[in-house]
Order: C-alpha cells, then sequence, then structure tokens
C-alpha cells in the first residue's frame, strides 16, 4: 500500500492525462444519451394514438329498423356512392315484399347469388309466408330457405357496411329488422407457389399465399391435431384487416402467449400493410440490426416452430408469418437440416456458421491484415498479397468498400431485374467488373477473391433478413478495422457480443443455448443431433410439455 | 416464471465468472515473475501449492457470504462492522478493483503496442477499451455473464490447441532436476503463485447474485480448479519449451514460446496470432469483471445509481492505467497489487469473519 501510495504521488498526471480521461467520460455520457434519446422517441407513442382509435369508433354505431327505405338509405347514405357496390332491388314473390342484394363487384359468387338467393327468393312457390312475424323471419330464412352454409344475421349498421366491402352479399328484405349476410365471396388469388425466398431441394414444395384462411388452412393440414389453437385479431384502425396468432395450446408457455396478445393489443396503426409492419410494432429492440422476429413462407417451417412451444402470427394479405420468439441459431437454421439425415445436416449447419463468420469477418479481417498487421500471415502470402496490392493506390480501406459497395449494388440491382437478363448481369457485374478492376489497377486480385467469398457467403445463409443483418454489420467490421486494426476487431465483435447478449426477443435471451448456458439445446445448435437424440423440445423455451418422444 | 426480472446468475455463469477473473495477465506474466523469485524449474511445484492455499481462501470468502443471502460484501461488510468501518473496509475493496483494472488494461496496452499496433497512442487504445468494458458492464451482471460464456469456450480451446500444439519443441529436461535445490525456492515462487490468483475476491459478491447460493462452493472450485489447470500448463508448457534461462530474458514469454516454432500447412504458420486475439479478449472479461465489481461497490457504498457510477469510473481508471511510466514499473504496481491483495485478504474476510463468529457466538448478538 505506502509503495503504491508513494508511486502515485511521485507521477502526478499532468493536464493533457485529465484531459483525455474527462473527455472519454464525456463522449461515452453523450453517447448514452443520445441511445436513451433514440428509444424513448418510440416508447412514449402508445397511449394517444389508442385514445383517439376509442372515439372514433364510438361515433356511428346504429341499429337498423323495421323500415326498409330506412335501411335501404342508410347504407346508400355510408357506401351507396361507389361505382363497385351493387344495389339489386327485387320483389321476393313468396314473402309478397320488397327485397335488395348489395354487393361489391367481383368480390361476389354471381352464380351462387343466382342459383341459390334470386331463384329461390323469386320464384312462386305458392307456400302461405305472410303469417310469420317480421322479427323470426330471418331465423326461418336461415334455418329453412337459404341452402348457403356460410350465412349469419347482422343487425347493426356499421358491422354491416363493413362485411358488405369485406365481400359478403347482403339481403335486405322489407319488414325485417336486420339483415342476413351470405358469404359468397370468390375473390382470385394466386395458386400455391414454391416459396421463392426459401427454395428446398429437399422437404413439401408449400408455400403460404396471401390469403388468411388459406394459411391457416395449411397449417391444419400439416397433420390433425386438436390442441392447434388459432386465434384471431383485428388490426388497423382505418383499414381493417385479420390477423391470427397460432399456438399449441398444450406446449406453449402461458406467459409468453400472454406477452404476445399483450403487444399484439397495443398495435395502433391505421394501416398495416404486411407482416413486417407487425413485427416492427411489437419488437423489443428497435435499435438492434438483428431481428426480433423470424419471417418465413414455409408451413413446415411454422409448424415445427409452434412444436418447439413458439407462436407463429399471420396476416391477411401476406405470405409471410412471423414466428416469435426468435433466437440466434434459428438464423442459421434451415428445415432441410432435419429432412436430410443428420450426418449432412450437421455438416451443412457447421458450413454455415462458418459462412456466417465469413460473411461479416472477411473484409474486416483482411484490412487489418493488410494493413496492420502482415506479420502475422505466413511470409510467403503476405509477401503474394503485397506484391499483386502495389499498383495499388488507394488505403486498404477504400480499396474493400469500393468492391463491397459496387457488390452491394449489383446484388440490389439483381433483385429488381427481369428473370431472363438477371444471371446476364450478374456474370457482367461480377466477372467482367471485377476482372477489370484489378486490370485497372484499382483494386488488389486477392481482395477480388475475398470480397467474392464474402458475397457467396452471405448468401448462403438461410434468412434473407438475417443475410441483411450481416452485410449491414459488415461494415461497422470494416470501419472499426480500419482504425484499430485486429483490435478494433476484436473491439467489434466485443460490442457485438456485448449488444447479442443483453437482446431478448420476447422474453428469451438472442443467444440462447450459448449462454445461457443450455447444454441438452446445443443437440440442435451447431450441429443437428440423430432425431432419437432429441427427446425433449428445446429447454429455452419453457414449453409445458417437455417430451418430444416418449 | 418466463421473462426473468430478477438480474441473478446461474451456477455455471458464476464458475465462468470467478474463472474470467482470475484468468488475466497471469498468463503471460507467470512464468518469468515466477521464476524470478524461485530460480528454479520447480515453480510449477509453487502453482499447485498456490492453487490450494487460494481455494482455500476462497472457501473462507464463500463460508463467510452465505450467511448473509443476497448481500454482497460491500453491504454485510457494514452489518459485520458497522457502517462507517465496513464502508472503510469496501472502500479499500473497491480501489483494490480499480487498481487491478487499470493495471490489466495496461498490460492490454503494452502488449498491443508492442505486438500488433507499434506507434499507435497509447490512449487510443485504452479509450476504445475502456468504453466497451462501460457498454457491457451497464447491462448489469447478467449480461456481462453471458458475455463471458460466449468468449470461454473459444478461448479456453484456443489456448489449450496452442500449449498443445508446442509440445513440439517441449523437451522434459527443462523441467529437471526435480527439487534439486530442495523445497526453499518452491516456497519462494509462492509468493508470486498466490498473486497470479488475484481477482478471486470477486467471489464476494457473486454469491448474493447467485440463484442458488447453496452451490457456491461448488462454483468456487470449477471457478479458481479452470485457471488452476490453465496456469499449471501454462508454466509447464512454457519452462519446457524455453528452459528457464531464456524465460528470464524475455518480457513475454508465453508469447515468445508460440513464437518460436511454425506449423508448416495450416493457414497460420505461428500460433501467436490466434493465441494473442483470445487473450485479448480473456484480458477483457478479466477487465469487465473488476470493472463491474468497483462500479457496484460505489454504488452501493454511497448510494449512487450505479449507470452514474459506471461513467465515473472512466477517468479512474483510465489515469490509473496511465500511472505507470515504463514496463518495468508496471510489472512493479503488478507485485503491489499481489501484496495488497494479501492485506485485503486479511482485512475483509478474515477479520469480518472472526468478528461475524465471535459477536454471534460469544456475544449472542443477531447479526
Amino acid at each position: 500500500m505506502i509503495t503504491l501510495w508513494a508511486a502515485i504521488l511521485s507521477k502526478l498526471p499532468d493536464w493533457k492525462m485529465f484531459t483525455q480521461a474527462f473527455l472519454s467520460m464525456f463522449i461515452a455520457i453523450g453517447i448514452y444519451y443520445v441511445n436513451k434519446f433514440l428509444r424513448s422517441l418510440v416508447i412514449n407513442k402508445g397511449t394517444p394514438a389508442q385514445r383517439e382509435n376509442d372515439g372514433k369508433q364510438q361515433a356511428d354505431h346504429s341499429n337498423l329498423t323495421v323500415d326498409y327505405e330506412d335501411n335501404l338509405n342508410a347504407i346508400k347514405q355510408v357506401i351507396g356512392s361507389n361505382s363497385d357496390v351493387h344495389f339489386r332491388e327485387f320483389e321476393a314473390t313468396k314473402l309478397r315484399a320488397r327485397a335488395v342484394l348489395i354487393f361489391i363487384d367481383g368480390l361476389q359468387n354471381g352464380e351462387q347469388i343466382n342459383g341459390c338467393m334470386m331463384r329461390i327468393l323469386m320464384s312462386d312457390t305458392g307456400a302461405n309466408l305472410t303469417d310469420i312475424s317480421p322479427l323470426g323471419l330471418s331465423t326461418y330464412l336461415l334455418d329453412k330457405v337459404l341452402p348457403v352454409c356460410e350465412a349469419y344475421e347482422a343487425k347493426e349498421l356499421h358491422d354491416l357496411n363493413q362485411s358488405i366491402l369485406m365481400g359478403c352479399t347482403a339481403l335486405l328484405i322489407e319488414g325485417m329488422p336486420s339483415a342476413l349476410l351470405i358469404h359468397s365471396s370468390s375473390m382470385k388469388n394466386r395458386e400455391i407457389n414454391e416459396p421463392s425466398s426459401e427454395a428446398l431441394l429437399r422437404g413439401p414444395r408449400i408455400g403460404f399465399t396471401e390469403v388468411l384462411s388459406e394459411n391457416t388452412s395449411m397449417l391444419r393440414r400439416q397433420g390433425c391435431n386438436e390442441s392447434l389453437e388459432i386465434n384471431s385479431y383485428e388490426v388497423g384502425a382505418r383499414i381493417k384487416r385479420k390477423l391470427v396468432i397460432a399456438y399449441i395450446k398444450d406446449i406453449v408457455n402461458p406467459d409468453l402467449l400472454q406477452e404476445v396478445r399483450d403487444r399484439i393489443e397495443t398495435i395502433h396503426m391505421d394501416f398495416i400493410a404486411e407482416s413486417g409492419y407487425i413485427e416492427q410494432l411489437i419488437e423489443d429492440d428497435y435499435l438492434s440490426p438483428f431481428q426480433q422476429a423470424h419471417n418465413t413462407e414455409r408451413p413446415d417451417r411454422v409448424i415445427s416452430g409452434l412444436l418447439e412451444g413458439r407462436i407463429a402470427i399471420l396476416l391477411d394479405g401476406t405470405p409471410f408469418a412471423l414466428i416469435v420468439p426468435v433466437t440466434f441459431s434459428m438464423l442459421l437454421q434451415s428445415p432441410e437440416d432435419y429432412y436430410d439425415r443428420w450426418l449432412p445436416g450437421t455438416f451443412l449447419r457447421l458450413l454455415r456458421f462458418f459462412a456466417a463468420f465469413l460473411a461479416l469477418m472477411a473484409p474486416a479481417l483482411y484490412i487489418s491484415f493488410i494493413s496492420f498487421h502482415p506479420g502475422l500471415i505466413p511470409t510467403e502470402l503476405a509477401v503474394t498479397i503485397i506484391e499483386t496490392r502495389q499498383g495499388v493506390p488507394f488505403p486498404s480501406l477504400i480499396e474493400v468498400l469500393i468492391l463491397e459497395i459496387s457488390i452491394e449494388i449489383l446484388r440490389e440491382a439483381g433483385i429488381r431485374l427481369p428473370k431472363p437478363i438477371g444471371p446476364a448481369m450478374g456474370i457482367v457485374g461480377g466477372l467482367i467488373i471485377g476482372e477489370a478492376a484489378v486490370q485497372a489497377g484499382i483494386v488488389s486480385p486477392f481482395l477480388v477473391i475475398v470480397v467474392a467469398v464474402t458475397a457467396i457467403s452471405s448468401f448462403s445463409i438461410p434468412v434473407y433478413s438475417a443475410g441483411i443483418t450481416l452485410r449491414i454489420l459488415r461494415f461497422g467490421g470494416m470501419l472499426c478495422a480500419s482504425v484499430l486494426g485486429m483490435f478494433g476487431t476484436i473491439l467489434f465483435f466485443l460490442i457485438l457480443c456485448g449488444h447479442l447478449s443483453k437482446l431478448k426477443s420476447f422474453g428469451v435471451p438472442y443467444v440462447t443455448p450459448i449462454s445461457p448456458f443450455r447444454f441438452s439445446d446445443w443437440k440442435d445448435l451447431f450441429i443437428r443431433a440423430p432425431l432419437p437424440l432429441m427427446k425433449k423440445r428445446p429447454k429455452m423455451m419453457k414449453t409445458q410439455d417437455k417430451k418430444r418422444m416418449s | 416464471m418466463f421473462i426473468r426480472t430478477d438480474d441473478k446468475i446461474t451456477t455455471t455463469q458464476t464458475s465462468i465468472f470467478i474463472t474470467d477473473s482470475v484468468l488475466g495477465a497471469g498468463i503471460l506474466t507467470l512464468p518469468r515473475s515466477v521464476i524470478e523469485a524461485a530460480q528454479t524449474p520447480d515453480v510449477w511445484l509453487s502453482v499447485i501449492v498456490g492453487g490450494f492455499i487460494v481455494i482455500l481462501v476462497a472457501l473462507v470468502m464463500v463460508k463467510l457470504s452465505q450467511q448473509f443471502p443476497n448481500h454482497t460484501v460491500y453491504q454485510y461488510a457494514k452489518r459485520i462492522v458497522g457502517t462507517v468501518p465496513g464502508g472503510m473496509l469496501s472502500v479499500c475493496l473497491i480501489i483494490y478493483f480499480i487498481v487491478i483494472a487499470g493495471f490489466e488494461v495496461r498490460v492490454f496496452a503494452e502488449v498491443t503496442m508492442y505486438y500488433l499496433l507499434e506507434g499507435t497512442p497509447i490512449w487510443a487504445i485504452v479509450i476504445p477499451f475502456i468504453w466497451v468494458g462501460a457498454y457491457i458492464s451497464s447491462g448489469g451482471i447478467n449480461s456481462i455473464a453471458r458475455v463471458f460464456q460466449i468468449i470461454f469456450p473459444i478461448s479456453i480451446f484456443i489456448l489449450v490447441l496452442s500449449y498443445f500444439l508446442s509440445i513440439r519443441i517441449f523437451e522434459i529436461d527443462n523441467l529437471r532436476p526435480v527439487l534439486s535445490e530442495g523445497l526453499v525456492p518452491v516456497f519462494k515462487g509462492l509468493k508470486s503463485t498466490v498473486l497470479i490468483f488475484t481477482g478471486f475476491e470477486v467471489i464476494m459478491n457473486l454469491v448474493a447474485h447467485m440463484q442458488h447460493p447453496e452451490k457456491a462452493v461448488k462454483a468456487t472450485f470449477t471457478g479458481i480448479g479452470i485457471p488452476f489447470v490453465l496456469y499449471l500448463m501454462t508454466v509447464i508448457v512454457v519452462i519446457g519449451g524455453m528452459s528457464v534461462d531464456s524465460v528470464l530474458n524475455s518480457t513475454w514469454p508465453t508469447i515468445d514460446l508460440l513464437r518460436s516454432f511454425e506449423i508448416t500447412g495450416l493457414i497460420f504458420e505461428r500460433f501467436e496470432f490466434p493465441f494473442l486475439v483470445i487473450w485479448m479478449m480473456q484480458l477483457f472479461c478479466n477487465f469487465t469483471s473488476f470493472y463491474f465489481n468497483a462500479s457496484l461497490g460505489i454504488s452501493q457504498v454511497f448510494g449512487f445509481k450505479i449507470q452514474t457510477v459506471i461513467f465515473g469510473l472512466i477517468p479512474a481508471i483510465f489515469i490509473t492505467t496511465l500511472l505507470p511510466e515504463r514496463i518495468n514499473e508496471v510489472f512493479k504496481l503488478g507485485d503491489s497489487i499481489g501484496k495488497m491483495g494479501i492485506a485485503l485478504f486479511f482485512l475483509v474476510p478474515v477479520l469480518l469473519s472472526f468478528i461475524f463468529i465471535f459477536r454471534k457466538k460469544v456475544l449472542k448478538q443477531n447479526v
């Protein structure tokens, strides 16, 4: 202690050191507050929108009346100005009453309307129906007359209008204080295709479509299971859309289910265009580069997620379902790992982890080796690389940026290009530009190899959005490496580790099972253990039913 | 409970936390410092004896901490000896942690400047390092433990692999003769081998954060056992590969050992590069552990928010880091840290245990 004090007293630090010390503190505090401010921007927004929304909904709630003319006028007033809303008035012969069918052009099935409704209502059966009271009429029609399976009664004007606009056919009859809604929609939708964003060699070729009912039916068709529950929600304040959450009742953790429900109920937005909106509105950390919900087009992927105790969120109008919570390991898994035998599955998975590492770090390592530590690579290799770099006029960061950015542009352009030109452009871009850049002496040939390997590696990541994350982070790594070399790269890795270990998706730590360490879940992490060994569900999801096999 | 709200760590995490707090600069400096003290190749015996002493000491600390569930040493010191003396003991411990943290950063900066970034100003290395440490510390003990858990397997793997590869230049004759000068040098070496385990004091704070504090003894055994084995390997491999004389002449003997052989056919012909990388990460863990424990201490003793303390410690650690001017002073500081560690051991756990037992058994007080 005494020697230490003497050492401290004899060399009091000079003002320069103090300036550096306090500057470093203030910069850190500054970063902290900027971060806090950015987060506070998002959190405070939920409540006022909700109140406004509640007020609006209570405004126009009125019921249908007995008076036919009034009802018709009320409906016409709200939706009658649309040219695609059709009012077909006729005389329901056997009821001796006027009636009207209201439907939207292109949303209804004409044959059904003609065949069932009009024929039955207009034909004169001779039976005397006038003694039925107007109040019982709707029940009578539903029970005895109309041969339609999806038909129900609507008494409330607002709901009625909405249902008509959603594609139902409404039947209004004189004297009846309610309307009958006949679900006859036959919206045209595309066929079920193989999902283009997640192509597989082995496995089902089925992918979700834009129609929610078809998607949920695809989940049901995966196999008979009475504990698969599908709950429906309505999202969007102005344009309403159906959203369902699917889970397996006796596997999912109830706390997780409640959390997902709570978060979905906080969504207040006028229109939810795609499931990406949901993902962004319910995620834990909006500043994180990592996705916190897993999007997929594959029903098999969803169902296996459900069986692990996760929850799926499906939105009408998009083929992309969300699976929550997501963990880091999921981003590098493909359903194919399980369909193939375990040895190829394991091999491919290890390969993907390696590819992810390359996609993230290869350019950063190149920069730090070339600019800072050429002595650390084998001498002959170092000599070769430096020889080829001799004519390059830029520092290695600029050199890498030139090629990386042009590859990224090429990739972005490749998505937009029409299919027949795409591959040709790839060849032109990749081969010719690369070759020409080397010839012109802008970049070194070794760098072309590095960038090409990086690009190919990032294609091997099975989840597209995870690939983008790695592509963004790669530039961060390159910047760190260009400032502090290998030390900067290590710091970048440490920051990434720190961020990942703080990040949670719906309460599940993002990097589990690596940390918190759950050894039994390692069977499905870097390797894919033989199926008979994977007797239990992942521990991280804290499922009710722990066993997969008995 | 699905969403955890408590900031507790598991038994495995505790072990790794202790390992990462102990295993730091010592990997590079241990062989030389211990041979300087003992002058014989028998120093591996010193490591074994030193390890056992440290485990016993750690047991005292664990047993004492287990008497006060959910209390860190900063909190129970006050309860045993009163607010002011307890606070003073805690302040000693906090200063100790800050000085070790500064020492670790300094050793880090020295090695980085020597091998990787020649000519870079030292502040450019130290400040980003402290910032990243501050970022991780502010996540609380749970995220720190998780970061350790990610880094731990990588570093142990590379460490053992590099030692394993250096077997090709290992000569058993360098370790012979055993006990040629009797047991005296072994005990002389003990001084520096005990010092190498400094940092295990964090166990006094960790017990309070454990999910199952009753397993703390087990966690401590593993947590000190792993660095014990690794230090033993370091000493044996380095002396066996380089001989006593060349170890004495080298500043960082372990790196020199790895530089002295080449493996053709691998991407890296020399293993010093991956070794340096994992050692840097390991040292970072080491630093973060002390940083966090010091901040926790200040926030618990003086009642500040821990986030404020973490920011406040940035300049303190920075100045501590830059205080020693030359590398010899850095090593001298390392020695004084070891002495401080011994003094603190008698001041904190031993003294506290005696007073605790005295008050409980003799005075029949309810502490």
